[in-house]
């Protein structure tokens, strides 16, 4: 992308829009442009900031100010002072009590633009991944040597200090968690790298396998070494050929250097890696049901405790870690763990890679420090919406949350995630217009779940099919207001009584539809209209698992 | 992938072959049976009954093993296997009206293949490929931004 | 020793105890549907959630661990929602109308679950598509359309009795039992054994001989023993209006733990034989109905005279399915009594005559109980199909191979047994003693410590060629036996076959050689009462063409067609049986005999467990048991019985320790 050195944000919500939003964004444009500052500076619409007393706003990075209510005529100064001289326009800035709650954070971001700092990307894209040689050359496994000139526990120190949580989508301290297996006294143990990546939305792990294999690794060997392993596995899904051929390929060429075998760097540590190749389920993501999927079995996660750390792989201690957690092990032993703190939030360090997609103009992956707003990763790095205004993002992929417009600004940690109860996961972010309906969404949301639960436990595989049938009912219109009801309990005892993570999660898309979106649901119910005009609406009723039957009035329904 | 059926004696040999290059360990097991899928198309009774044999398992174990994992099919696929994602990434990238013509140009459900063999039609969940959405994987080759009016063509270039 | 607190109880328990087990000890009941005590935990049906205090969500207790200190509650208002959210869920899944399952009434634990629940409706609509109905097999039937999806069948299956037959096929919403690769059970692996037709909570599998007969807890129980074979399994017979409805497995027994296999749970009630209703005596040429004391009156005008005399005289023979008074009774009466020619049981298996024997040269038991062969890692298995008979013995160690034991089984190519072995002894040609000589021969090339010593090397040549067994097997059966933590080593009549004597010898000399204290030895013997009839010397052989008469105790038997064969020139034979066969329509005098579940009484099992078995049916009018009749002709012969029956067992040193069952 362009790089820009500042960015004004308009927005455009029906009130601003009636105070004139339009009007500045025009005066904004020609401005700038008689200033020469066209290629420097990039003017956008901000949809729904929440209700205020000081529409239009105009927010501007890398400041972080927030001007308003703002007037066509306002805006020469605010060009000329701010964008130009650099001075802030104080008699213009917005008093915090008349910001809406979603926006008072904004006083205390200063700094920089969230631009992008490749650390798990690092080498993707620049080397070849078939040569280790161009790895060994940009500091590749200097950090393994490094390592083993410490003790396991100084090593696990560095990154219990550095404050590395896990990227697959539950953000478990790693540090922490190779402590956990470092602690047990059993003579066999191993380190699995989870590359099951089956999330929807989510290819952020396949970029690393397919471009920077040796990372993945000497991360590996980092970690075997300090939690006392001696064998590993890296699980990648079935479909990811390339990755999985690559990865072989880096193995064996890090066996003839001697990176991987007996006595690495002549020192006591061996280590040897083997490539286990899933077969298309996504439940093979769960730490248990990968390690059941590795020893021959179904993918049905274990009950828990205990946990694969005292007991995992063929009942020996085992480390489960994703592959962008791994990813960053390497650079945090070359360049410390202070270096890492320094980027992100301090409860969640480093950067996220996230995947952009939707109904933007620009999709793809970034990485950049944790903390990012979503308004920010819409604005700056997708370029805005393609067509129609922002309605929902679903982040976290199939089973994060859906958030509405309002909650667009909270910081992208584990943390501040936590508390608005919104999930980064994976860090997929699904963006969507308001021509995607709530309920056919979350039909397909509910048909993956159903699709891919191992069938377990009773929540998840019957509350899945249950509440696909049940959202089925409501896009063809038969739904009633008991539906309602029942989606909101399945969503309840899914999270509360499932065995994993996949049922738990399931039924976070219910929640979050019918909490914000519920007139939207309301309306399929009691008005038998669709308001995004994407559900059928045909009266047919689902009487078979995945079959339709069509009712009509001869049939006398 | 493309499929041939061979007959009855070269599915004993291939199992036989694959046993000597993996072993008889149980974890070996589902990357055997993905390179069985992968030359005939599927997993036969035959080839359940050869395995339960060499690796010393039950074949209940092995058929339960087998119809969990999607990639593994215990049913014989027509020639050339078309995944077609159905995962919300590509559904907001507009998947259905693809799908649609897909099912309009083939006549065929989900799960089914058609009477001449020539096709089997499934829905997928994400490749990992959302990027460049919606996406259709026709044997080995995945095919990016489809629209709808490029199935047809897409189709037409398998025999 | 873990100390917690349950609903504010405090309780004590072993560490590694799982909460639902600690909250039973403390008489706290937490409902489940897929727990079941003799297997291990699943966590599927989210039944039995508890609240932990600390943990974010609800956790099962069937596999949640105790800690130190742990605070949990077992009925807040949290838990009873969820109770109810699991039962609507399952009775949404598939189409359990209780209304049409004849299960119900307190049979079925999904109904009794809901009823504890306090439900009353389904408030998910049901689903509507019917499943399938598999009624292939011939005991029992699997209704798709009741199965909860609890894995019980699927884990007992693999887990008590290692068949590996059941099995779960695709996942999520279409997860769907299976047999083998998809067949009907009629069609595949299943041995018939019916632990998943005990297991099952609901109306999915059922006994299909007791379906649609009444009410299930409208039932008679009577705790007994099984009298099929010589393991003696405990079982629960249920009768109801003095009919045979069902026989179960009861899992709180000590022997079996509620495991039976298809001869003492199914086919007792599959027989399809014609009851002897009267006694019949032959006149003119044919049998005719008459009066007991018709009959026992013509019996005794033709043995009276046949008293003491040992050539020509009276062979008396019995089934070993008798019970042990009977069959010492017949001692009494016609050994010491009359002094018959010859009085014997009918038994062609040998195993319990020459282990006897071997005991009464050694003077001390030498055998072990059947329980060892619950924990062991290697089995040797010795000419005993335990596929065919005996097979509740083969379950306890079959279902070990998959955590590691190893089965060695060693027998002739008819020997099915040898299919499930891990490694196979099939031998060709050559004696017992040649095996044992060359398994010895084995071992101490094994453990030989110079390799010059060329005799041994020999020796396992030698012997190797005269069984046709290969010398890599011999050598790894030697190696894992020396190996063993915990080996075992079982033998049955095809290794006693001709009377074997020596074979058993040199197999209790091999047995010595392994582990530090030797390896148990454990004998499958015949029929219910084998044992009983070796301790009382009712072994001996016999030659039909030199009697005059016979009196054959046959009880419920069915006669082999060699002993029908022999009777057919002996001059006068009486039968007491249950059922009519050609060796009945062939003799001179026929009285009615109870069957097993008529007449009490005790058995010797294999491993010394006396066992009683308990009356659980009625004869019909006319029919008596073996004890009256015995009593009868003793009257009419003049012998006084004293009818201690259990110093007469006792009387001899057993093969394996008599104990109390």
């Amino acid at each position: 992308m362009k790089a820009v050195r500042s960015m004004v944000l308009i927005s455009n919500d029906t009130e601003s829009i009636a105070l004139g939003a339009n009007e500045v964004f025009s005066a904004f444009q020609q401005k700038i442009q008689d200033y020469g500052l066209s290629d420097e500076i990039s003017i956008s619409f901000i949809s729904d900031i929440g209700h205020n007393s000081a529409a239009p706003l105009v927010i501007i990075y890398p400041e972080a100010v927030i001007y308003g209510p703002v007037k066509p005529d306002d805006v020469l100064d605010i060009v000329e002072e701010h964008l130009d001289k650099g001075h802030i326009v104080e008699r213009k800035l917005v008093p915090a009590h008349e910001l809406s709650e979603h926006l008072t954070w904004l006083s205390s971001r200063k700094g920089t633009l969230p631009a992008e700092n490749r650390i798990v990307l690092k080498n993707v894209g620049l080397i070849d991944p078939e040569n280790i040689e161009d790895y060994i050359a940009l500091d590749g496994y200097q950090a393994l040597g490094t390592v083993l000139g410490k003790t396991p526990a100084e090593t696990i120190s560095i990154i219990e200090d550095s404050g590395l949580r896990g990227r697959g989508g539950a953000g478990f301290p790693t540090g922490l968690k190779w402590s956990f297996v470092a602690k047990t006294h059993i003579d066999k143990k191993y380190v699995v790298c989870n590359a099951d990546e089956s999330e929807p939305g989510t290819f952020k792990d396949r970029l690393v396998l397919e471009g920077d294999p040796h990372a993945i690794i000497e991360a590996m060997a980092i970690a075997a070494y300090a939690v006392g392993a001696d064998e590993g596995y890296v699980y990648i899904r079935g479909e990811y050929r390339l990755a999985i051929e690559r990865m072989k390929v880096a193995i064996k060429q890090a066996r003839e250097y001697g990176l991987l075998g007996k006595n690495i760097f002549s020192s006591k540590f061996s280590f040897d890696l083997h490539v286990h190749a899933g077969a298309g389920a996504y439940i093979c993501g769960e730490e248990t049901a990968l390690i059941e999927s590795i020893e021959g079995k179904r993918g049905e996660p274990r009950s828990r405790p205990p946990y694969p750390t005292t007991f995992g792989l063929w009942g020996k201690p085992t480390l489960v870690n994703n592959v962008e957690t791994l990813a960053n092990i390497p650079a945090i032993i070359r360049n410390g763990a202070d270096w890492y703190r320094s980027i992100g939030t301090p409860s969640s360090p480093g950067t996220k890679v996230y995947t952009i997609l939707g109904n933007v103009n620009v999709t793809g992956l970034i990485e950049v420090p944790m903390g990012i707003t979503l308004r920010e990763v819409i604005t700056i790095y997708a370029k805005g919406m393609k067509g129609g205004t922002f309605k929902m993002a679903q982040t976290g992929g199939s089973s994060g949350s859906i958030i509405p417009a309002n909650l667009q600004d909270t910081p992208m940690d584990f943390d501040s995630f936590k508390t608005a109860s919104v999930s980064l996961g994976s860090g997929a972010l699904l963006i969507c217009n308001e021509e995607i309906c709530v309920v056919d969404l979350a039909k397909v949301l509910l048909n993956f779940f159903r699709f891919e639960s191992c069938g377990k436990c009773n929540p998840c595989r019957i509350g899945c099919q249950k509440s696909f049938e049940i959202l089925s009912n409501i896009a063809e219109g038969i739904g009633t207001l008991q539906d309602l009801e029942d989606l909101q309990m399945m969503a309840n005892q899914l999270y509360e009584l499932s065995n994993c993570g996949l049922g738990q999660t399931a039924g976070s898309p219910l929640k979050d539809i019918l909490t914000y979106f519920h007139a939207e649901v309301e309306s399929h119910i009691r008005l038998k209209v669709c308001p995004a005009d994407t559900c059928p609406m045909s009266g047919k009723t689902i009487y078979h698992v995945g079959q339709e039957v069509k009712i009509t009035r001869e049939h006398g329904a | 992938m493309s499929v041939e059926v061979k007959n009855g004696l070269d599915i004993k040999k291939t199992i036989r072959e694959l046993i000597k290059q993996h072993g008889t360990e149980r974890a070996e097991l589902i990357p055997i049976m993905q390179k069985i899928n992968a030359d005939f198309g599927y997993i036969s009774s035959e080839a359940i009954e050869e395995l339960a044999l060499l690796m010393n398992l039950p074949t209940n174990q092995i058929f339960s093993v087998a119809t969990f994992y999607r990639m593994l099919s215990t049913e014989p696929r027509g020639k050339h296997v078309i995944q077609f994602c159905e995962s919300a990434p590509c559904h907001v990238a507009g998947s259905r009206q693809v799908w649609l013509a897909l099912q309009e140009a083939l006549g065929l459900e989900n799960g089914q293949t058609s009477k001449d063999n020539k096709w089997t039609l499934l829905t997928t969940s994400c490749l990992g490929a959302c990027g460049i959405g919606p996406v259709l994987v026709i044997d080995q080759n995945i095919y990016g931004n489809v629209q709808p009016q490029q199935v047809k063509n897409i189709l037409s270039r398998y025999e | 020793m873990v100390k917690l607190n349950i609903d504010g109880k405090t309780v004590k328990v072993l560490e590694g105890t799982t909460v639902l087990k600690a909250a039973e000890q403390a008489g706290i009941y937490i409902p489940t549907l897929c727990a079941h005590p003799q297997l291990t935990p699943y966590g599927g049906c989210r039944l039995c959630m508890v609240e932990v205090e600390g943990a974010g969500t609800l956790q099962p207790s069937c596999t949640l661990p105790v800690t130190e200190g742990m605070q949990i509650k077992t009925n807040t208002k949290k838990i009873l929602d969820a109770r109810k959210f699991v039962l609507t869920l399952i009775f949404s899944e598939r189409n359990h109308f209780c209304m049409y399952c004849q299960v119900t009434d307190g049979d079925c634990e999904l109904q009794n679950a809901a009823y504890d629940e306090s439900m009353t409706h389904w408030p998910l609509q049901p689903n509507w598509q019917p499943y399938e109905v598999d009624a292939s097999h011939k005991f029992f039937v699997l209704d798709h359309n009741r199965c909860i999806l609890c894995r019980r069948c699927v884990r007992a299956c693999n887990e008590l009795v290692g068949n590996f037959t059941l099995g779960f096929k695709e996942r999520g919403a279409n997860s769907f039992l299976v047999a083998d690769y998809g067949v009907p059970l009629g069609e595949s692996t299943c041995i018939s054994c019916g632990t998943c037709v005990q297991i099952c909570p609901t109306g999915a599998l059922i006994d299909r001989q007791s379906a649609y007969q009444g009410k299930e807890i409208e039932v008679d129980h009577h705790l007994s023993v099984c009298v099929d074979c010589s393991i003696g399994c405990q079982r629960d017979v249920l009768t109801r209006d003095n009919r045979l409805i069902r026989i179960e497995g009861d899992w709180d027994t000590s022997l079996n733990h509620g495991l039976l296999c298809e001869k003492g749970r199914f086919e007792p009630l599959a027989k399809e034989c014609n009851r002897i209703l009267t006694p019949l005596v032959r006149k003119d040429g044919s049998l005719k109905a008459a009066t007991w004391d018709e009959a026992i009156s013509a019996i005794i005008e033709k043995i009276k005279p046949l008293t003491g005399k040992k050539e020509k005289g009276l062979a008396v023979l019995a089934s070993s399915r008798l019970s042990t008074e009977s069959l010492a009774l017949i001692d009494e009466v016609f050994n010491q009594g009359f002094e018959a020619a010859i009085v014997t049981s009918i038994e062609e298996d040998q195993t319990s005559s020459v282990a006897a024997e071997i005991a009464k040269e050694l003077g001390k038991p030498f055998e072990s109980k059947l329980d060892v062969l619950k924990d062991t890692d290697v089995a040797l298995v010795l000419g005993a199909d335990l596929a065919t008979d005996h097979q509740v013995a083969g379950f306890f160690l079959k279902r070990q191979q998959a955590s590691g034991t190893k089965l060695i089984v060693a027998g002739t190519k008819e020997n099915r047994f040898i299919d499930k072995a891990n490694l196979k002894l099939q031998q060709t040609k050559g004696t017992s003693l040649d095996l044992i000589e060359s398994l010895t021969a084995a071992l101490v090339e094994l453990r030989k410590a110079k390799v010059e010593d060329l005799k041994a090397a020999d020796a396992l040549y030698s012997s190797s060629e005269k069984t046709g067994l290969a010398i890599d097997s011999l050598l790894k059966t030697a190696e894992y036996l020396s190996s063993a933590k915990k080996p075992v080593i079982v033998y049955g009549k095809g290794f006693v076959s001709n009377n074997n004597k020596v074979a058993l010898k040199a197999l209790l000399e091999f047995a010595a050689l392994i582990g530090k204290n030797g390896a148990p030895l454990v004998g499958v013997k015949g029929q219910a009462n084998s044992m009983a009839a070796a301790q009382l010397m009712l072994v001996k052989p016999f030659k039909a063409d030199s009697v005059q008469a016979v009196y054959l105790a046959l009880g419920d038997e069915i006669p082999t067609k060699k002993l029908t064969k022999d009777l057919e020139n002996v001059p006068f034979v009486a039968v007491h049986a249950a059922y009519s066969s050609q060796l009945t329509a062939n003799a001179d005098v026929v009285l009615p005999a109870a069957i097993w579940a008529e007449e009490e009484g005790h058995y010797l099992n294999s491993d010394g467990r006396l066992q009683k078995n308990v009356k659980a049916l009625e004869a019909p009018e006319n029919v008596l048991d073996t004890v009256t009749t015995l009593q009868k002709i003793a009257e009419l012969l003049n012998v006084k019985t004293k009818g201690d029956w259990k110093s007469q067992l006792l009387a001899r040193v057993s093969s394996v320790e008599i104990t109390q069952g």
